[in-house]
């Protein structure tokens, strides 16, 4: 298991359209992704539930990965997450 | 850089295939209207009683003739059209438009500087032509090919364009077209000076062909037959039979290029004694081997075949040897030794270019237009007369072929054990299975599986090429699926044969699946196979276990209930694909459709629980009873308003009817903020429905039922 956190700095937050994005690249692996916010966890691969998180600029998200490509996986949403959010 | 190469010859080559499939209508339309009006055949057959000019029927046979001769005149229209098409990635109609607009311009363009510089008299001899009124240089099909060429490239740069807000209406694919024609335009004012020069370099090529004599027919009948396994056949000869390259004439006081086309000059002309063997060389050869000697071939291997596979085997040759014979279309035959014994096709090759050499030297003048078939021999050669075409030398040949090809065949096979269908050791299966076999295969594989026949060779072809992700391009040509992939090293090669291909062939990203003449529907039924939810489980469905079945069952059980939802908002349905945000039209975020509001109540469009209301109020979750999740959006980009113009009336957790308002809105002050409007409900769980129905259209009312889910 990986666990790691972000900082949103997009002043707009996960709203639909990095959400759709986020969830779509989780899909892309097999490992359970995870993002958590003041005590409430979703699951990534969930659109609904990640734009229901209503992460906002300046929020910190815990990321927890978990599964066979945890390691890539990990990377992945990273690299994501700096490059949108 | 030669796999890229490749790669785009392909492509280009297989964008040819939409204008020549044209060409057998319209060469019949010509073949039989010409021969019928032509004075020399009537008195041959003594019709001269019964077809009079002026009578109704001389009438029709004529408006048939110059119907199919109007075809070959604009041929060049035809590829600037079809090349594009064939080359533009999406929005293919929009790259067809654009291809049509740019050929008129560039000619325009070349018109008048023609006219500039003292008119088409001022200008070398022959190198002018009037196409579609317009005066212009002779370009042949290659001014098609260069217009098609380059607005595919400017049209996939392009299709996807973001203007400036007062400039969004020019935006996406209506960008195409405009920039299509500023480019042509410079084009047209540079080819006025280049091509002249391109004339004089291909006139002088030509010439060479032409002076090579009876050799050169022989180099580039061997060339042309080589060619077919890389699929550049189409690349090559169309140069012979569309430019300068395959001579120039005048023909009825109009200059004519190419060799096909002063073919078809010559048969719409009254005038004809005997048709010109400097074009037909580079066509007639083709009769003798595809009409006797690749069937004979397919008699020997027949002959060849192990006794109990002999009718298995028979089936399958029979009906690509008479494909051969009555069409021309070869490949499926060539195919059939071309992988198990490349010797016996490079013999083939070499009496294929025999074959076009001994027409040249008998001067058989018999034109096609598409391939060596009886229906083009019949058209083209026997019923213009033997005194114009010499076509009884085909027959004659063909004969000695049909023994030379029988006898070469049979023995190659015996000597060195080639192992061509019905001779494979026990362990492997036939290579060509007929549709039968297939479909006979799947039922006892898949036992009550829900998958039909047809979407079972999808669902091995999907996997063979690597799965969805891994598709970047699909077109066919005649005979072909070809395909391009993002990692070639993906492509399994004997699932992609276990799906019916007879052959599969790598360069590079290029992937071609030979399955002959039918590959358009293979094509079809895997492009629809694409677009259901089942085929991203491709891998489940083709197991040989009961698997599949339970995969189909599995979600059959336990399914997300259907469901119909009702409109969101009173206005315009828009469907997704066509809203201007590409995180919608995609579907990244989930199927579903779209409305452009006249009033602003967005309302509920089941029955269910609120999940999230957006703090800016523009977008709201739902989820309805059956546990579909649903978002709607109000308006694009509409994040950035931060609440202005939104008023919501629900909050999370709260529990709603169909029809209650949930958010209020002001569409006009929307719009003037500059953004728009157009407001998609998603279906963010698109997964869990085996099929979602967003065909509705036009103006619609909240409230009445705009999506089905099942």
């Amino acid at each position: 298991m990986k666990t790691f956190t972000y900082t949103i700095k997009d002043e707009l937050g996960i709203h639909a359209r990095p959400a759709g994005m986020l969830a779509k690249t989780a899909k892309s692996y097999d490992s359970e992704i995870t993002m958590t916010k003041g005590g409430k966890s979703v699951v990534c691969t969930r659109l609904m539930s990640l734009m229901g998180l209503g992460v906002k600029c300046g929020d910190t998200v815990t990321i927890t990965v978990s599964g066979s490509d945890e390691d890539s996986a990990a990377e992945g949403i990273k690299s994501f997450l700096e490059s949108n959010l | 850089m030669k796999d890229k190469i490749f790669g785009v010859l392909q492509r280009v080559g297989r964008s040819f295939m939409l204008p020549i499939a044209l060409l057998p209508v319209a060469g019949l339309f010509l073949g039989i209207g010409s021969s019928f009006t032509n004075p020399t055949t009537l008195e041959t057959y003594h019709l001269t009683n019964v077809i009079k000019e002026g009578g109704l029927l001389y009438t029709i046979l004529d408006i048939m003739s110059k119907t199919g001769s109007v075809v070959f005149d604009n041929l060049a229209l035809l590829f600037a059209m079809g090349v594009a098409i064939g080359m533009a990635k999406k929005e293919k109609e929009v790259a067809a438009l654009a291809g049509a607009i740019s050929y008129l311009i560039m000619n325009t363009a070349i018109s008048a500087l023609i006219t500039a510089n003292g008119g088409a008299d001022a200008m070398a001899a022959n190198s002018t032509t009037s196409t579609l009124g317009i005066t212009t240089l002779q370009m042949g099909v290659f001014g098609g090919i260069i217009v098609g060429l380059g607005v595919a490239a400017l049209h996939n740069r392009f299709y996807k364009i973001q203007l400036p807000q007062v400039l969004s209406f020019f935006g996406g694919t209506r960008f195409v077209p405009i920039i299509c024609s500023i480019v042509y335009l410079a084009v047209g004012i540079l080819m006025f000076f280049i091509w002249p020069v391109v004339q004089t370099g291909i006139a002088h090529l030509g010439q060479l062909v032409l002076e090579s004599g009876y050799a050169g027919t022989w180099i580039y009948g061997i060339i042309e037959r080589a060619l077919i396994p890389f699929g550049l056949h189409h690349v090559f000869y169309m140069p012979f039979w569309q430019t300068e390259l395959g001579g120039s004439m005048i023909i009825d006081g109009v200059t004519v290029q190419g060799a096909q086309n002063i073919f078809f000059a010559e048969l719409a002309s009254k005038t004809t004694e005997h048709f010109s063997v400097s074009a037909t060389r580079f066509m007639a050869g083709k009769f003798p081997f595809m009409i006797f000697g690749l069937p004979a071939a397919a008699y020997a291997m027949y002959r060849t075949a192990r006794p109990e596979k002999k009718k298995l085997v028979g089936g399958l040759l029979l009906s690509a040897a008479l494909t051969s014979m009555l069409t021309g279309i070869t490949e499926p035959l060539e195919f059939t030794f071309l992988f198990v014994a490349p010797v016996m096709y490079a013999v083939h090759c070499v009496l294929a270019g025999l074959s076009y050499m001994l027409m040249h030297i008998f001067n058989v003048g018999v034109g096609m237009t598409f391939s060596g078939g009886i229906i083009d021999l019949t058209l083209f050669g026997i019923l213009q007369g033997n005194e114009k075409t010499n076509w009884i030398w085909i027959v004659i040949v063909g004969i000695f072929y049909a023994f030379i090809y029988y006898f070469v065949f049979y023995f190659m096979i015996t000597r060195f054990n080639f192992k061509t269908p019905g001779r494979e050791a026990d362990s492997e299966e036939t290579k060509l299975y007929t549709r039968k076999d297939l479909d006979a295969r799947n039922k006892s594989a898949n036992g009550q599986a829900a998958l039909t026949g047809t979407d079972r060779v999808s669902a091995l072809i999907l996997k063979g090429l690597g799965g969805k992700s891994n598709l970047s391009d699909i077109d066919c040509c005649a005979t072909r699926l070809r395909i391009t992939v993002e990692a070639p090293e993906l492509v399994n090669d004997s699932l992609l044969k276990e799906s019916g291909a007879s052959g599969v062939i790598h360069k590079g990203n290029g992937v071609q699946i030979i399955y002959g003449p039918q590959v358009s529907v293979v094509k079809s039924n895997f492009e629809d196979f694409l677009d259901k939810p089942e085929s991203d489980n491709a891998d489940a469905l083709i197991g040989d276990a009961p698997e599949p079945a339970d995969r189909v069952n599995a979600s059959k059980e336990n399914p997300t209930k259907a469901e119909a939802l009702y409109s969101h908002l009173t206005g315009q349905i828009v469907s997704l694909e066509n809203v201007d945000d590409e995180a919608f039209s995609s579907k990244a975020l989930g199927d579903g459709i779209a409305v452009e509001p006249t009033v602003g109540r967005l309302c509920a469009p089941c029955d269910g629980k609120v999940e999230t209301v957006f703090e800016t109020g523009h977008a709201i979750n739902l989820i309805s009873k059956s546990g579909c999740e649903i978002l709607l959006h109000i308006g694009i980009d509409t994040v950035k308003l931060n609440g202005r113009f939104f008023e919501t009336h629900v909050s999370d957790g709260q529990e709603i009817r169909k029809g209650d308002l949930l958010i209020s809105f002001d569409p006009d002050e929307i719009r003037k903020a500059g953004f728009r409007a157009t407001t998609p409900m998603i279906i963010c769980n698109s997964d869990d429905y085996s099929s979602i129905d967003t065909s509705a259209s036009g103006s619609v009312s909240a409230g009445e039922q705009i999506l089905e889910l099942s």
